[in-house]
């Protein structure tokens, strides 16, 4: 392999740092809007009308159900190109990550609902609450809580598998790793160097989780 | 205040409730009595549509439940239930677990519910503890906590399912006792219970479910000591 030459990651760090922002920032937008949609995913997931259910349970099979890297594909080359003039790698990577999120988050929601004792729901509606009304103020605010150990893990996943977005050129940490491999023809200084950042990033989040939780537990 | 006509309730092949009918009136006390899984909870339930019907008609103040202009939230306002298992929330304190429903579904002014939450706390003995979380508080405490909370939508009847079955001897009779005064008070309650006692000092009227009947029904001090039924009669024997 040669001596590791630490002039490549010297001349390459700026582009990786670069990359390792649009890494979180990406993955943050599809943790984001991944939540928003799997709430309502997750709450019509368990929908008492088959109507309602059954396309958001195929949705959900369907993106859980096939590789993040087809979806990736079938996204950038093919459902962005039909709605939108202009095709943006970031942009699909975010879409994609956003609908694949949205599928794993939806399920975290739908079992954090489920994991409350019914009790509280009927308790709740003995009172005169709607159902929307009990879902707000009584099992969303627990269930949420509960919640916040898979959604953490599915924010690891989800940084790390924002590294598929190098096949469509979207220019995160793990593009600019492959662009450095391709014009030195060197394996260990980008590839390494590049897990090593994807290693503080998900060390650190998981950090930030464990205090988090802890907190909470004390609440 | 309360009309059960035919009430029918099935779940799936297993029919629960084969026809109860029954009519109680306003401040009246029924205690209902029976074996475990006779459909007492059941029977409870239906009388807020916590279950949905089968068949026959439950009234609550003429109005038909299950008519198509009932709105339902409105009726359980007027109609509070107790659990066995308490059921409080748990990320709320004691005030905002009495505070959550008069806010949200009544509409009031947070300083109006915090002094009726203050208000019920005291009559039911907590004023003290009205800042602390449900965790903290022993099955008794909890359960008052409960009753202060369904009574905080000022509803005309109450429904108690086995209010005391959940808890350690000693505090059954701080429950009981905040029962007796609301039955003093005149509230309609329909009380699942299995404290003779309490049936025979505040019990206007004992129902003995088995089956999913209403096999006999008296006032307490007549079905505990002349029961008419075999069913009755083999029941008490084992309870009391
Ligand atoms: N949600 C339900 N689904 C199916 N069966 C039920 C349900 N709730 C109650 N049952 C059944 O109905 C019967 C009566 O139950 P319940 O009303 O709780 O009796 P009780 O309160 O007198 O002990 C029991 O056999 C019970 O298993
Ligand atoms: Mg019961």
């Amino acid at each position: 392999m040669g001596v590791f030459s630490i002039e490549i990651v010297r001349e390459y760090l700026p582009f990786f740092l670069k990359g390792a922002m649009v890494t979180v920032g990406a993955s943050l937008a599809g943790i984001l809007i991944g939540s928003i949609l799997g709430l309502f995913m997750g709450i019509g997931r368990i929908s008492k009308s088959w109507w309602i259910r059954y396309p958001f349970i195929w949705y959900i099979n369907a993106f859980r159900g096939t590789p993040l890297f087809v979806q990736i594909l079938l996204i950038h080359f093919g459902l962005i190109p039909l709605m939108m003039e202009s095709v943006n790698p970031l942009v699909s990577l975010i879409v994609t990550l956003s609908l694949n999120a949205t599928a794993y988050i939806a399920e975290i929601f739908r079992a954090g609902i489920q994991s409350i004792d019914r009790g509280q729901m009927e308790a709740a509606r003995s009172l005169g609450m709607t159902h929307v009304q009990a879902m707000r103020h009584v099992i969303l605010p627990q269930a949420f809580k509960r919640m916040i150990p898979p959604l953490g893990n599915e924010f690891i996943v989800l940084l790390k598998d924002s590294s598929l977005g190098a096949i469509i050129a979207a220019p995160e940490l793990m593009y600019w790793g492959r662009a450095a491999q391709g014009q030195y023809y060197r394996v260990w200084e980008p590839y390494l160097t590049v897990a090593i950042i994807y290693l503080i990033l998900t060390l650190s989040l998981t950090y930030l989780l464990n205090y988090i939780e802890r907190r909470l537990d004390t609440a | 205040m309360i009309k059960v006509e035919s009430l029918k309730k099935s779940f799936g092949d297993l029919e629960v409730l084969k026809e109860i009918s029954v009519e109680i009136k306003p401040q009246e006390v029924v205690v209902v009595i029976g074996p475990s899984g006779s459909g007492k909870s059941t029977f409870l339930r239906c009388l807020n549509l916590l279950e949905s019907i089968t068949g026959g008609k439950v009234m609550i103040k003429d109005q038909d439940l299950t008519a198509k202009g009932t709105n339902i939230n409105q009726v359980r306002t007027n109609v509070g239930m107790v659990f066995q298992q308490f059921n409080l929330f748990p990320h709320k304190t004691v005030l905002q677990n009495i505070m959550l429903s008069p806010m949200k579904v009544r509409k009031w002014q947070r300083k109006q519910a915090e002094e009726k939450g203050l208000e019920l706390l005291r009559k039911v003995g907590l004023y003290e503890k009205a800042h602390v979380y449900p965790d903290s508080l022993s099955g008794g405490q909890k359960q008052r906590v409960a009753i202060a909370r369904a009574l905080a939508m000022e509803p005309e009847i109450m429904l108690f399912d086995e209010p005391t079955s959940a808890l350690d001897p000693e505090m059954v009779g701080e429950v009981l006792e905040v029962m007796k005064d609301l039955a003093k008070e005149g509230m309609t309650m329909v009380v699942v219970t299995h404290e003779m006692g309490f049936a025979k000092e505040v019990g206007d009227r004992v129902l003995f479910m088995d089956g999913g009947y209403i096999v006999e029904e008296n006032a307490p001090i007549a079905l505990f000591e002349n029961p008419q039924q075999e069913r009755t009669k083999a029941f008490l024997s084992k309870v009391l």
